[in-house]
């Protein structure tokens, strides 16, 4: 079997737990990345996208994405990268989506990207420790976890669709702008990581948003 | 497998299918189903067909004693659709085949494409009216005012018609593709399942059924399609093994989404295929499975290239035999897996052509994963990932399996039987 493009003679995933910042860790990542990314496009391009696929892509997406800033430095300018939150922890509550809510119409591609990945999220079963995901403002009738009871059935499955339309794949690769930072900056956090982490994840949102505003 | 003493030794007993290396799309093989006897086996194709084997039943006295397994029926199950809506062609692909429980003397099964289940009706016909007062034997009509006499007309012996007609269409209720079927043993209900719900149908009732979000499972969450909804007090137990995080990688979640899931025949147990893996689970214990096998441990150090190449997307199915004491999963080069439980034993065989005469024992394959590559053995790098093996089936009864490799239907039976 042929690995395209790389030959290896490292296998990188034996014993990765112990060696994640080595150059080929790195370069896999990178590599996973990418793939994820074109394998997440082209989904999304077929009229009927699978869904098993798409979540699983986007989770891996995620997860490149967590690792990478579990470990990248902290931009200069923000005091709230250090990994801990400065304000104590709040739940996802109405204030944040407020927040998101102002900010929401000047970045179209953040909040597909958001909306997407939020939608597929509420979509799988999430983990026991998973906490209920107040959904984005301009996704409104995403269900809740629970209780939103009275929809009827396909109402939520045309919401996901119209999602999966609305990123224009294009939008991801810009010139001049890399995809991977975009990408990482505008994931939403993973569902079942510590809520320390997932906080300072949020914060560091906010930050971005607002200071490129 | 292969021992002395009581141990099973698998034998080629036929091949179905075309021999051509070319394979033609629709003749892919894409579900395997033996009924609750074991004497119809069927199978579904990328084309929309259904293909009905038989199983001859020879004089089960004589040693060698040999099923073969004949065509009874072959009809066009699903044609290719067009939805205008969204603008995109819906495949004939039958996704699954259910046998439902015989009541009578015609069989029913429920197929399935991505969108559309349908019920089947297979009658057999065995003899034909003759002597018709106002027709003649050619079908036209005869002048009612030639006729002198009346005649009761009789039923006389004819060569065997195997009919399958549809008795119901089930549509319009899966947004996403319908991957697997259920039927309830009161012959009543059945479920259809896609990626995100599933519904719950009445056999005689088309136009509607009960649907359940699967992401509101754990809330348990039902919706009629009047909006009425409800759940119960209690919510479903959740099957979940903790990770081992020495094992975790970029593919981790995805090697660990489940293709099947198989209830033993005595059902007290439940087994789950993921990607490298078949985990069987005691339904009264939630938190771990009670045995995990390896199917192909070989291949998470290639996970990355699997991945890149879809082929770490491949749904394998795995099913159980008779009496639960073994399972059965397909893997890669044709290869299928074997592990019975008790004895601890597992077995690797592989369905190919060059091991096709009649009766051959199969011989148990092995993969060479690292240094020195005995004689017979194969390494992975040479295992054809486009060969695989992901429909499986095992005679409720005897011990005769059909396995499906891309366009060819094998069934091997246990010498000793």
């Amino acid at each position: 079997m042929i690995l395209k493009g790389q030959k290896r003679k490292l296998d990188p995933e034996d014993g990765e737990a112990a060696d994640m910042s080595s150059p080929t860790w790195e370069s896999q990542r990178q590599f996973v990345f990418s793939v994820s990314l074109n394998k997440y496009q082209r989904g999304q391009e077929l009229p009927e996208p699978s869904l098993r696929r798409s979540v699983l892509i986007a989770n891996t997406l995620r997860q490149i994405a967590l690792e990478k800033h579990g470990e990248s430095p902290p931009p200069p300018d923000s005091a709230l990268m250090s990994g801990e939150p400065a304000t104590p922890p709040t739940n996802r509550g109405q204030s944040e989506d407020e927040d998101w809510g102002s900010v929401e119409s000047d970045f179209s591609l953040s909040a597909a990207i958001s909306s997407i990945l939020t939608a597929l999220d509420s979509t799988i079963d999430g983990g026991p420790q998973a906490a209920p995901r107040t959904p984005l403002r301009s996704v409104e009738n995403l269900p809740e976890s629970a209780g939103d009871a009275a929809k009827p059935g396909y109402v939520n499955d045309v919401s996901m669709e119209d999602l999966f339309q609305e990123v224009d794949a294009s939008l991801l690769g810009r010139v001049g702008y890399p995809a991977e930072e975009e990408l990482i900056c505008y994931l939403p956090p993973f569902s079942s990581a510590s809520s320390n982490f997932r906080e300072a994840f949020e914060l560091e949102h906010l930050m971005e948003i607002l200071v490129e505003s | 497998m292969a021992g002395p003493g009581g141990d099973m030794q698998w034998c080629f007993s036929q091949v179905k299918g075309a021999i051509d290396d070319d394979v033609a799309e629709a003749d892919i093989i894409s579900t395997v189903e033996f009924n609750h006897t074991g004497e119809l086996l069927a199978t579904g194709d990328k084309g929309g067909r259904v293909v009905i084997f038989q199983q001859e039943v020879e004089n089960k006295n004589l040693p060698q004693f040999r099923s073969e397994y004949n065509v009874y029926s072959t009809f066009q199950s699903h044609e290719p659709e067009f939805d205008y809506l969204k603008s995109l062609e819906i495949e004939e692909k039958i996704n699954k085949i259910r046998w439902l429980p015989q009541k009578n003397a015609a069989q029913f099964l429920l197929s399935t494409n991505d969108k559309t289940i349908k019920l089947w009706k297979i009658s057999e016909r065995d003899k034909r009216p003759e002597g018709y007062n106002l027709k003649e034997e050619d079908g036209r009509y005869r002048d009612p005012n030639t006729i002198t006499a009346l005649r009761v007309p009789v039923l006389i012996p004819m060569d065997l018609m195997v009919e399958a007609s549809p008795r119901r269409v089930f549509s319009n209720a899966h947004t996403y593709h319908i991957n697997s079927i259920s039927v309830n043993s009161d012959y009543e209900t059945y479920l259809s399942a896609d990626d995100l719900r599933i519904n719950l149908w009445n056999l005689e009732i088309t136009d509607r059924s009960f649907s359940i979000l699967k992401h509101n499972l754990r809330n348990f969450i039902y919706e009629d399609p009047s909006g009425h909804s409800w759940s119960p007090s209690s919510s479903l137990p959740v099957f979940e093994e903790p990770e081992n995080p020495s094992n975790r990688s970029f593919f981790s979640e995805i090697i660990s989404s489940i293709s099947d899931v198989k209830f033993s025949h005595n059902g007290r147990y439940m087994m789950t295929r993921d990607y490298l893996s078949v985990k069987i689970w005691d339904l009264s214990m939630e938190n771990r499975p009670v045995e995990t096998y390896q199917v192909h441990e070989y291949l998470r150090s290639k996970l990355c290239s699997l991945y890149e190449n879809d082929c770490i997307f491949d749904k394998f199915e795995c099913c159980w035999n008779g009496n639960d004491s073994v399972v059965m999963t397909g893997s890669y080069n044709n290869f299928f897996r074997m592990f019975e439980r008790g004895q601890r034993r597992d077995a690797t065989l592989e369905a190919s052509r060059e091991n096709s005469k009649p009766l051959q024992v199969l011989k148990p394959r092995k993969v060479c994963t690292g240094g020195k590559r005995k004689k017979d053995e194969i390494s992975v790098d040479s295992l054809d990932f486009n060969k695989k093996i992901l429909h499986t089936a095992w005679h409720p009864q005897d011990n005769i399996i059909a396995v499906a490799t891309t366009n060819n239907l094998y069934i091997f039976q246990d010498k000793v039987n």
